[in-house]
């Protein structure tokens, strides 16, 4: 039999309710989850040179027809000629959210494959605390590759970043952190519901980059297109994070923004909290946590 | 008496197969047969087929859009210098297409050891009487089939996406280059098996690859836009050659025999190469789990 220093601790730990658990909760599960990843050199090797790599073959193409640091037709788009700027900021968060929506999206199929999932559940936390753990860690990897990329932007190819635009600019991560969380909701349930979907994320991630304007206006999509970028947080995010690393304080576009921010914020937490905690009762009222 | 007769004496009595068995450099029927069960399974799965002729438009797409932000709408003077290519679209789609082929080599064949571990079938494999290459090659072959299938759809699909259009006039040099480069890309991913034999966890080894090789590859680009030492390191990738010709016969459809006769004897040289490194490098990499034991671990 298992003996305790403490006989209460288990009711002790049974009753702990409110924020400040939930968020020790998903603190732990983010120090954990980094534990693993330190564990494997060769993957932390590659998340420092990752960002880079990723940079090179757009730089690469784009000097391949600019043929120099300015570009005329991007000004008459944008209004700045320095597309190296212009693509190394807007670049700079797809790294971030590439780790949000597969780090996290994914997580709960890594617990499945490694037999951890049914015992993370069964503990006294929110199965939301779950989800929102996993993004702590993956907003600190996917925030440190942004660090990095913007860093070897700065010293490699000159990109000039205007200082009073970092907090400002942290804000939009931040506010860009909160309409992704409603995604993974979303991507979460995929993989609860078909277990694999990797290719419906891929899908859905890979629609979602091409409509952001990264590495080029909203201008150049077609038609249609803009429309459905107009819907997606990632698009003001990434007009946001590059206005105010651009612009600074002054930049023209922050209540557009951070309005559009706001309420598809609103809209996609909803729609994602909604759709994972009815997906998640029926996987469980299924049977189906550990199917593979 | 029956019951106290050896394990080997019961396999060497029931396998005729036992007995005349020689080990040989390379098991064609292994071959084949490993093919169809590979193929076998990919056609159980046809959705697989069609996404991956349209999921690579969504990879390519942001590079033609950013660059038609940069230039303006498909054309360059700086480019046009460069490539010697008008169109950065047209000159772009096809080496989409051809890319496909090395991309299957890195993260299909290269990785089907890999895959065939987590489906608990390595060591089964590792134990019977053919060649490890023999596997390989078969895993190779309907991993081409698949991909060439793929990278139809794609090219389709480009062509109708971005109103592109290619000559079809040098058609057979055309399928004689891309058949050159698929054979010298089995050496490349034979070399990558016997890394990740020994290696296991793919996904760093395989991402840093496959990423090394797109930046190196005349893709979106023309060789001529890398720096002068990475020009150098680009000719080493297997399909480099093989995507310059291609795409020169494609856009402008002249056939010249003498660039393909050259082509051809730098494409040879090339798959000699790399099959010699990557058969030695695959050896090495099985002899050396075998005696380390690290075989079935992850």
């Amino acid at each position: 039999m298992t003996e305790t220093s403490d006989p209460g601790i288990f009711d002790k730990v049974w009753n702990r309710r409110g924020f400040r658990t939930e968020a020790s909760a998903a603190l732990a599960i983010s120090i954990r989850v980094w534990k693993v990843e330190l564990s494997y050199p060769l993957s932390v090797l590659w998340f420092i040179i990752m960002p880079f790599i990723w940079f090179l073959p757009m730089l690469i193409a784009g000097s391949a027809v600019a043929g120099g640091p300015d570009s005329a037709y991007l000004q008459s788009l944008t209004g700045t000629r320095d597309w190296v700027s212009y693509m190394a900021i807007g670049s700079a968060i797809t790294g971030l959210t590439t780790s949000l929506l597969w780090g996290t999206g994914f997580s709960f199929r890594r617990e499945q494959n490694s037999g951890t999932l049914e015992t993370l559940m069964s503990t006294p936390i929110s199965r939301n605390t779950l989800v929102w753990g996993q993004m702590l860690h993956n907003l600190q990897h996917g925030g440190l590759g942004v660090i990095l990329q913007l860093g070897a932007a700065v010293v490699l190819f000159g990109v000039d970043l205007n200082l009073w635009g970092i907090l400002p600019a942290l804000a939009i991560v931040a506010l860009a952190v909160i309409g992704l969380q409603g995604l993974v909701f979303a991507i979460i349930c995929i993989v609860l519901l078909a277990k694999q979907g990797w290719m419906i994320v891929e899908l859905i991630t890979s629609t979602l980059l091409l409509v952001a304007p990264t590495a080029y206006p909203l201008a150049v999509l077609p038609p249609i297109l803009q429309y459905v970028s107009r819907a997606s947080p990632l698009t003001w995010s990434v007009e946001g994070f590059r206005g105010f690393l651009t612009d600074g304080l002054a930049y023209a576009g922050v209540v557009q923004a951070v309005l559009s921010l706001i309420v598809l914020d609103v809209i996609f937490v909803a729609m994602g909290a909604l759709m994972f905690r009815y997906t998640e009762r029926y996987v469980r009222s299924k049977g189906a946590l550990e199917q593979f | 008496m029956e019951v106290t007769e050896t394990k080997d004496e019961h396999i060497i009595k029931t396998s005729g197969y036992a007995e005349v068995f020689r080990p040989r450099m390379m098991d064609w029927n292994a071959t084949k047969i490993f093919a169809s069960k590979n193929l076998r399974i990919a056609i159980r799965y046809p959705t697989n087929w069609i996404i991956w002729g349209f999921l690579p438009i969504l990879w390519f797409a942001p590079y033609v859009l950013m660059m038609t932000a940069i230039a303006g709408p498909g054309t360059s003077e700086h480019f046009a210098e460069l490539s010697g290519f008008n169109d950065f679209i047209t000159f772009s789609v096809i080496g989409w297409f051809c890319y496909q082929f090395v991309d299957k080599s890195v993260w299909s064949i290269g990785n089907n050891f890999r895959w065939e571990q987590f489906s608990g079938t390595l060591e089964p494999l590792f134990v019977i009487p053919v060649p490890r290459i023999s596997i390989l090659v078969g895993a190779a072959v309907s991993d081409t089939v698949q991909c060439t299938l793929s990278a139809v759809v794609l090219l389709f699909a480009s062509c109708f996406v971005f109103s592109v259009t290619y000559a079809v006039t040098a058609i057979a040099p055309i399928i004689l280059i891309l058949t050159m480069m698929v054979i010298a890309l089995y050496g490349f991913s034979f070399m990558l098996a016997g890394l990740i034999l020994v290696f296991k966890d793919p996904s760093v080894l395989t991402e840093l690859v496959s990423n090394l090789t797109y930046v190196l590859s005349p893709v979106t680009y023309p060789i001529q836009a890398l720096p002068a030492s990475a020009r150098i390191a680009a000719y080493i990738v297997p399909s480099t050659i093989a995507m310059v010709t291609v795409r020169e016969l494609a856009i402008t459809g002249v056939f010249e025999p003498l660039a393909l006769l050259q082509a051809v004897g730098a494409l040879g040289l090339i798959i000699l190469g790399f099959w010699s490194l990557g058969i030695l490098a695959f050896r090495y990499a099985e002899k050396w789990t075998k005696i380390t034991g690290s075989l079935g671990e992850f």
